[in-house]
């Protein structure tokens, strides 16, 4: 048996490289990306918990929330094509029109 | 019979989601009509929305209370929050019948919006962390869906890919939070979970838990330093969107504040009286009466240099949150009931003012303040309206938003230790002043380039009446709508209170 405190490092250092990913990056696809992995933290810190309690109410939460995350990603791919469509890029950092 | 006995228990079953299968259904079919024409499309959803509200106005005069399969529940706090939300989904519908931004897809655009209002009315009747995060994802989900709805403006998809971004963030902080929350409290249900959060020792975990917690949910109500993205969504949305993110979304992100931390103060203090000590002050009453301080000083001071008026009402509506995040600092039944009131002419007041903005672009006036100057010739009922919306949000009497604001802070007064903050947004509210007599020096004293009338569309002549005479009713005669906010208040602490004396915690 695989101690918790293993998982739990494992999903703090998914987060940290989803969040860090997140702030460093410009490319508005891997920013996508990088939300995904935070989330998957969150989803297996979930499943650690509840394999660790044996209680499965917490299973039900991850299968729902990586349903949320697909759609959340269906969304924001469309949002994207959009944006791209009319600023010919995927580059956040020429999304300025609007500033103060 | 048996049939007959079996639909009378499934309407009995279903009754506690009855405001939110309307609107679903109404989803459901929209589209369809969307097809045929646009404007068939809005008035059918804005009669789904008048039934809906007219439903539970039923439920709540009779007194109805309901539970569905514990995950969601209706009573008289829900009830007034389901109700603020249809008020908003119908303006919304009522601006977006003219509303010229939209160039196509009218029946998507009805259907999305009733879902993202589905969404919010789920996440005020959730009783549980995954109907809560369900109902959080349906409205954000939808909410970014229609910020990009301007097709032809660059701004729009801009704003939308901003508003992605950043409550993607958002979302994903509030489930790793809640995931650590489920890791030291074993439940998933919101009472379980306020109750450990109120007596658990302070280690680091739960600190981060918190932090991220709070941190996932003040992107919602734009709190400091979580408020970035509102300025540039509010400004690139189609104008019924700003309207709904300002006074819809953001009232949601507050129902979750109550429902996790204002509760959690309500614990503490209780625990504290009931084994006789004075009752003491949580450490995170601190934090939120920082993080109000800071939110409505900033608000106010940006709005001042603002030139673009959908985003001085942006920073406004930055510091409105702020007023309301008092009542977490505060923690009383009768600072709850404040909050509510002021959502409430919150809706109004904003909402009333996104519509001048939307009602003027439809006859082709510009953003800028500049563009306004002289509107009390060319339009005089509009230019009075806005002014009336002006003064309510800077809270001069005898308009709604005096009296919201005056219990609010009347009720941080008492037991003195938040007199500072008063101070603070006292202050604050005279500063807000210059930038909402601004907007009315444009339209009444300054010289426009023209003085052509124009008139505006009616469907914006129904939203600005409606709105007009909410904010003088309710500023002259509120009682009814404060007993309302109190019973609202009362019934949630007090049941929260009851279930804890029941529990086997105490």
């Amino acid at each position: 048996m695989i101690p918790i405190e293993l998982f739990l490092l494992m999903s703090a250092v998914l987060f940290s490289i989803g969040l860090v990913g997140l702030l460093v990056r410009s490319n508005s696809i891997v920013i996508l990306m990088c939300i995904e992995i935070m989330l998957n933290a969150a989803n297996l810190n979930f499943i650690a918990f509840a394999s660790h309690v044996g209680a499965p109410l917490a299973q039900i939460f991850v299968i729902t929330s990586i349903t949320v995350a697909a759609a959340e990603v269906g969304v924001g791919i469309a949002i994207l094509l959009h944006a791209y469509k009319s600023k010919k890029t995927t580059d956040i950092n020429d999304l300025t029109s609007m500033r103060w | 019979m048996s049939f007959l006995a079996d639909m009378d228990s499934l309407v009995a079953y279903l009754l506690p989601l009855a405001p939110h299968l309307i609107l679903i259904i109404t989803a459901l079919i929209v589209p369809a009509i969307g097809f045929k024409s646009g404007k068939a499309a809005a008035f059918f959803s804005l009669g789904a929305g008048l039934f809906a509200i007219a439903v539970t106005a039923y439920m709540m005069y009779t007194g109805y209370k309901g539970d569905f399969e514990g995950l969601y529940m209706f009573n008289d706090f829900t009830a007034l929050m389901i109700m603020l939300f249809l008020v908003v989904f119908c303006l919304v519908v009522l601006m977006s019948i003219s509303d010229s931004e939209r160039t196509k897809h009218h029946g998507e655009y009805f259907a999305i919006l009733a879902i993202a209002t589905v969404g919010m009315m789920l996440v005020c009747a959730a009783e549980e962390m995954i109907s809560l995060f369900v109902g959080l994802e349906l409205a954000n989900i939808m909410s970014f869906a229609l910020v990009a709805f301007k097709k032809n403006d660059p701004r729009s998809a801009e704003a939308a890919v901003k508003y992605l971004i950043t409550s993607g963030l958002s979302t994903a902080l509030f489930l790793y939070g809640m995931s650590l929350m489920y890791g030291f409290t074993g439940t998933i249900v919101i009472n379980d979970i306020i109750y450990s959060l109120a007596t658990q020792e302070i280690t680091w975990a739960y600190a981060v838990a918190v932090t991220t917690l709070i941190a996932g949910s003040a992107f919602k109500i734009s709190l400091i330093p979580f408020h970035a993205w509102v300025p540039d969504v509010y400004e690139g949305a189609p104008t019924p969107i700003t309207t709904f993110l300002a006074v819809g979304a953001k009232k949601m992100g507050f129902i979750v504040f109550f429902k996790l931390f204002l509760l959690m103060f309500v614990v503490v203090h209780f625990l504290s009286a009931a084994a006789g000590e004075v009752a003491e002050i949580h450490q995170l009453q601190w934090v939120f009466a920082l993080l109000a301080a800071g939110t409505m000083t900033v608000g106010n001071i940006v709005a001042i240099s603002q030139n673009n008026i959908k985003r001085m009402l942006a920073y406004s509506s930055i510091a409105q949150g702020g007023y309301i995040l008092i009542v977490l600092s505060v923690g009383t039944d009768y600072s709850m009931a404040g909050g509510l009131l002021h959502m409430i002419t919150h809706v109004f007041m904003k909402g009333g003012a996104f519509v001048v903005v939307a009602a003027l672009a439809a006859r082709g006036l510009g953003e800028s303040i500049d563009d306004y100057k002289g509107l009390a010739k060319r339009a005089p009922l509009v230019a009075f309206a806005m002014m009336l919306f002006m003064f309510s949000l800077a809270g001069i009497p005898p308009l709604a938003g005096f009296y919201s604001k005056f219990v609010l802070f009347s009720s941080a007064v008492e037991g003195g230790t938040w007199i500072w903050l008063v101070a603070v947004a006292v202050v604050n509210s005279a500063i807000s002043l210059y930038y909402y007599a601004r907007v009315v020096k444009a339209m009444y004293v300054d010289k426009g380039s023209t003085t052509e009338r124009f008139r505006v569309p009616v469907s914006f002549k129904i939203a600005l009446a409606v709105c007009a005479i909410a904010v003088i009713v309710i500023g002259i005669y509120p009682g009814p709508v404060m007993e309302l906010c109190e019973m609202a208040s009362f019934e949630y602490i007090n049941g929260f209170l009851e279930w804890l004396k029941s529990s086997p915690y105490v």
